[in-house]
């Protein structure tokens, strides 16, 4: 298992760079994901509003929204979002946010 | 709680019985020529140079042969008497923890089930079904990782693998709808769901719906350019992933499957169509029927067979100089060497792309990206599952190609995966976003 310093405190990642207690996460840790798992060194207004909006519904609904509500809720186009996330909304956008890894073929 | 520990937890909690049924689980797996194949290996070492895992790790554990001496020790010291009376003799040794550790690692953890060292052993030993029979062991004593086993738990409770809702597939296809309308710019542009007697049922991986519903559009496309009567569910039947072919609980597999045949029988469809993906494919064509233990009274066709037909009845125009980039194509294990689908995809790309060559090998001798036989879900393993993808990294670096087009979702998730690790710098397509990007 993987560790990321923040702030002096050892954060514990899975095999696959995902937060082993999703609970944890907060904005300044995002940062430090984006650099570490993504090779992102800033985050955009509209990185941000993706991440915000993954994280929201994560925590009313303990699960990962559809791409669909994402660009709803964000205002972000579907394309803009594949380019702003390397990874792709998976293993990219819902790993910045904190969530865990999605089931399926990913 | 660490994959790890999850494993040495089950392991300690397993009773004398629960082993000793598992034994039996795998015997009942076994028929009579595969257990004949059990005693036949002669340790010539061909498989060694054929498994990715080895060429890309060169160690004693990922050997084919070696995983398969583990298994073979087993069935020796339970099931043959001179394996009982001089197990020592015979290389036989006994189901134990210890064992059991070793058959979980070899099967589910050194193993994408691609069976390229089958048809590169000498005696031609079955080995990807001996090594569903040992997973089908470890099934019946709950040892499947339990991220694998998520995955099918969602396609048993939601009819899908990703647990999506139906108002939230729903919502997804009348968007792409929309999107699609405004790109062929034709308002009659329909993604049709739960026509009842519409010719073709069209099933999707759950991946398209919930992150990368691009592809579903350009199947769509391909569709509506064809002037096709195709529909999808609405309710289950719409998702053709099943990944019981990967636990190796055939109940489990066959409950699932039951989706799409309770779909069809639903909305009285003449064929099934499996959309762009290799597992699915081999699922529903060829292990469905064995599941269910009946036989499937319509055609069970792959996606790629039907845009072929399109292009040589010519009811697609398209125009290869719509795609100029040089083209390679990944070939799934399931849907190539497994399922017997090798050249519509050629054909296709021959006529949708004006720059298309071969990586070497390829068909039948391809090599698996990595992530097959359910390693894209197992976590534990997946700096295993990277390393070993290096074989197909290497492949598409000679082949100079900025495209790799790969008609399955699952080989596409493991190809974004390496050309980050690789640093690969290619785009990866399904064969319809290819098509559909030539149509004119």
């Amino acid at each position: 298992m993987a560790t990321i310093d923040f702030k002096g405190t050892c954060i514990e990642l899975n095999e696959e760079g995902f937060l082993v207690d999703p609970g944890i996460w907060n904005e300044e840790l995002a940062l430090v994901l984006a650099k570490h798992e993504e090779g992102l060194e800033e985050l955009t207004e509209e990185h941000w509003a993706v991440i915000k909006y993954i994280r929201s519904y994560f925590e009313e609904k303990q699960s990962a929204p559809m791409v669909r509500a994402v660009c709803k809720g964000s205002g972000i186009r579907l394309q803009q979002i594949y380019d702003l996330f390397p990874s792709g909304p998976a293993k990219g956008a819902c790993k910045l946010a904190g969530l865990p890894k999605p089931d399926g073929c990913v | 709680m660490s994959e790890l520990d999850e494993l040495e937890v089950k392991l300690k909690a397993l009773t004398e019985a629960e082993i000793e049924s598992g034994l039996d689980v795998f015997k009942s797996k076994l028929r009579e020529a595969e257990v004949s194949y059990l005693n036949s290996c002669v340790h010539c070492g061909l498989c060694a140079n054929s498994c990715h895992y080895n060429r890309a790790m060169p160690e004693l554990e990922n050997v084919p042969a070696r995983k398969l001496e583990h298994i073979v020790s087993v069935f020796k010291s339970k099931f043959t008497t001179i394996g009982r009376i001089a197990p020592g003799l015979v290389g036989a040794r006994p189901f134990n923890r210890e064992m059991i550790r070793a058959w979980v690692d070899a099967v589910f953890g050194r193993c994408s089930l691609c069976g390229r060292c089958s048809i590169n052993c000498t005696i031609g030993i079955p080995m990807p079904s001996l090594f569903r029979a040992a997973r089908a062991s470890l099934a019946s004593m709950g040892l499947v990782p339990s991220d694998l086993q998520a995955t099918v738990d969602n396609s048993l409770k939601y009819g899908n693998n990703m647990a999506i809702e139906k108002e939230e597939w729903v919502e997804t296809v009348e968007w792409i709808e929309e999107e699609l309308q405004a790109e062929v710019e034709d308002t009659e542009a329909r993604l049709p769901l739960d026509k009842v007697g519409a010719k073709y049922l069209f099933t999707v991986n759950p991946r398209e719906a919930k992150f990368f519903p691009l592809s579903l559009q350009a199947s769509a496309k391909v569709f509506w350019a064809a002037k096709e009567d195709w529909t999808m569910a609405s309710d289950a039947g719409w998702d053709l992933t099943n990944y019981g072919i990967f636990n190796c609980n055939d109940d489990q597999a066959g409950a699932i499957i039951s989706n799409l045949t309770n779909a069809m029988e639903r909305l009285k469809c003449k064929v099934l169509v499996i959309g762009e993906c290799g597992h699915g494919y081999q699922s529903a064509r060829w292990m469905g029927p064995e599941w269910l233990k009946k036989h499937f009274p319509y055609p069970v066709i792959s996606f790629l067979e039907l845009m072929y037909e399109y292009l040589e009845q010519g009811r697609l125009n398209v125009d290869p100089n719509k795609n100029t980039q040089l083209v390679t194509l990944h070939d799934p294990c399931n849907l190539v060497r497994h399922g017997g689908i090798l050249e519509p995809q050629r054909r296709i790309l021959r006529r949708v792309v004006n720059n298309f060559a071969e990586m070497t090998p390829y068909g039948h001798e391809n090599y698996c990206c990595g992530g097959g036989g359910g390693q894209l879900s197992m976590g534990k393993y997946k700096s295993r599952r990277l390393k070993a993808g290096s074989v197909k990294a290497s492949q598409i670096s000679s082949s100079k190609a900025k495209i790799v087009a790969t008609p399955c979702h699952n080989c596409v998730d493991q190809l974004m995966e390496l050309n980050k690790e690789y640093s690969l710098k290619i785009q990866i397509k399904t064969v319809a976003e290819l098509v559909a990007n030539a149509i004119v």
